[in-house]
């Protein structure tokens, strides 16, 4: 894959090699996991933000639908992961599908308003019914099997299985925002009326845009409780949606390697601050005000301090 | 006939834009709408290219109805327009301003295989900018091009599409006399060598007069004349709509 290129190879090699770091506990493992899971999703959803210029404050339904899609698999006592993939991506795909049909006829705040309203539709079904077991949601999994009898028993496991994830993800949001598609994207997010009268359904490219990012947020939701043996109402509700979008906004818009940056960042220091206090939401406020008002490309924008190179978010 | 507007009105609430106009462009001809500001010249070229859908009457385009139909299909059967405030992608460069127009022509357009191939129209682009002087300009963003840049940028975007009728809502507009005798004189070269259908609409009596073959007048929504630029220039209700109007 041309596109993909050689640092990416790099960055990942680096990351298959953490597990070796001395001291790397399963604490740090799962930890990891929960960083790169994060991240994924937030690249994801830049393909939305940063890209088509789309906030959607639903991408939370997305997520713990996935979840929940792999759970109902596994209590019913089939483990495989691929079933379970499967099963979440055709959920939350025809979820998506109507979704983004009444979403995309709408612009700005109406788009954001309707994928919240959406969402908010479905945790208000998991949480307040005992369909799916309420506010418990479906505890005590098992853990999943890649192939018959090879169980993703292990912390060391559970980490390979978020970078194949990362992986998947960022090979199909580089594809696309380096191909044709991904530069009408750019075009509609520039000047939408403009791209209409070029001959574009804007619609049609919006509601592509959506597909693929709710499919591979759907899909890091799908791997969530191969990790956490749970999958709960909570993973739906409205501020995991806004965690979404603080991890793109802290890594940088358009650049998709920023909000894989922005994500994990913001796992790692929720983890932490909120080890030492219970008001740890205060410090992470005041860290993303800093960041926001003095990085406003994000953390990626950083670079521009070392490098004269300008570009990287458009076309 | 390669484009009929026939009997055409659109009503904002109450205010009536447009009233019952009609005119016919024929192939190859270089046909100019002219009025006073708030004429309705703006809203004629909006429901030509399927912004808006007429309150009453039909638009006919190379044969089809295109009455209603919005833009991306309007512009897929050959028209393209410019518009009066300059409407571009500002954040891409001015190469990719143009491939991102003459790629909705690529075959891939559309299929799927667009999410992972991208059609190469660097000649066609290429081609564009260097009929418009922006070849050393290629690699800025739009949105640092002077204003003159812009509207010949404008005028490429649309091109790229390769249309068989170019609306172009004042393209002069905001340069300098000069600026104006030049871009008219390059418009009128491109449509000839390319054989195109050109609707225009101005504002400028000057830059109408040099190059169109038939000309159309509309005042408060109207259509109050329509003949030869010669015509026109004589023709006392014209007179009257801009002198009277105190406009211009």
């Amino acid at each position: 894959m041309k596109s993909v290129g050689w640092r990416a190879l790099l960055v990942f090699a680096v990351l298959a090699l953490v597990p070796l770091v001395p001291g790397m506990s399963r604490y740090y493992l799962l930890l990891a996991f929960d960083a790169l899971l994060f991240g994924a999703i937030a690249m994801s959803l830049d393909l939305l933000m940063g890209y088509t210029g789309l906030v959607s404050f639903g991408h939370a339904a997305f997520y713990g639908l996935g979840a929940y899609a792999t759970a109902i698999v596994m209590e019913r006592g089939v483990l495989s992961i691929w079933v379970c993939v499967a099963f979440a991506l055709l959920v939350v795909g025809l979820y998506a599908l109507v979704v983004s049909y009444f979403a995309t006829a709408r612009r700005g705040i109406y788009f954001a308003l309707l994928t919240l309203i959406f969402a908010e539709v479905v945790y208000t079904v998991f949480r307040y019914t005992q369909a799916f077991g309420g506010s418990d949601g479906i505890q005590g999994l098992p853990d999943a099997t890649l192939l018959p009898g090879v169980a993703i028993d292990t912390p060391l496991r559970k980490y390979y299985l978020v970078l194949a994830y990362l992986a998947v993800a960022y090979v199909v949001c580089r594809v696309i925002v380096t191909s044709h598609f991904g530069r009408v994207l750019v075009a509609i997010r520039e000047n939408e009326d403009r791209a209409r009268f070029l001959g574009y359904n804007v619609q049609r490219y919006k509601m592509g845009a959506c597909m693929v990012s709710a499919l591979l947020t759907g899909l890091g939701g799908a791997i969530y409780p191969m990790r956490s043996a749970f999958a709960t109402p909570d993973l739906m509700l409205w501020t995991e949606s806004g965690e979404f979008i603080i991890s793109v906004m802290i890594g940088g818009l358009g650049t998709l390697v920023g909000p894989v940056i922005g994500g994990a960042f913001f796992t790692i220091l929720r983890d932490k601050v909120s080890s030492v206090v219970d008001w740890y939401f205060i410090v992470i406020g005041g860290v993303l005000i800093v960041i926001v008002l003095f990085m406003p490309r994000g953390l990626l924008g950083l670079r521009r301090l070392f490098a004269r190179r300008t570009g990287g978010a458009a076309a | 006939m390669i484009l009929e507007v026939d009997d055409v009105t659109r009503r904002f609430g109450a205010l009536t834009a447009l009233n019952r106009v009609s005119f016919a462009v024929d192939a190859g001809q270089i046909f100019s709408v002219i009025g006073p500001n708030g004429a309705g010249k703006s809203t004629l070229f909006n429901v030509v290219s399927g912004l808006f859908a007429p309150s009453a009457g039909r638009v006919r385009f190379r044969g089809h109805d295109i009455t209603g139909l919005p833009p991306e299909r309007v512009n897929r059967l050959g028209l393209a327009k410019t518009f009066q405030i300059t409407s571009l992608f500002p954040e891409i460069s001015v190469l990719d301003n143009v491939r991102i127009a003459a790629q909705s022509r690529a075959p891939e357009s559309g299929r799927v295989s667009s999410l992972w191939r991208r059609p190469d129209v660097d000649a066609t682009a290429g081609a564009l900018l260097e009929a418009f002087g922006l070849t050393a300009r290629r690699d800025a963003h739009a949105r640092d091009l002077s204003h003159g840049e812009q509207r010949y940028l404008e005028i490429c975007v649309a091109l790229a599409t390769n249309p068989t009728l170019l609306l172009l809502d004042e393209p002069t507009a905001g340069m300098t006399p000069g600026e104006t005798r030049d871009a008219t004189a390059l418009i009128r070269k491109v449509v000839l060598e390319r054989a195109l259908t050109l609707l225009l609409i101005e504002h400028d009596m000057s830059v109408v007069m040099g190059i169109s073959d038939r000309v159309a007048v509309l005042h408060f929504g109207e259509k109050i004349a329509e003949g030869t630029p010669d015509a026109i220039r004589s023709d006392p209700r014209v007179i009257e709509a801009y002198l009277g109007g105190g406009d211009d």
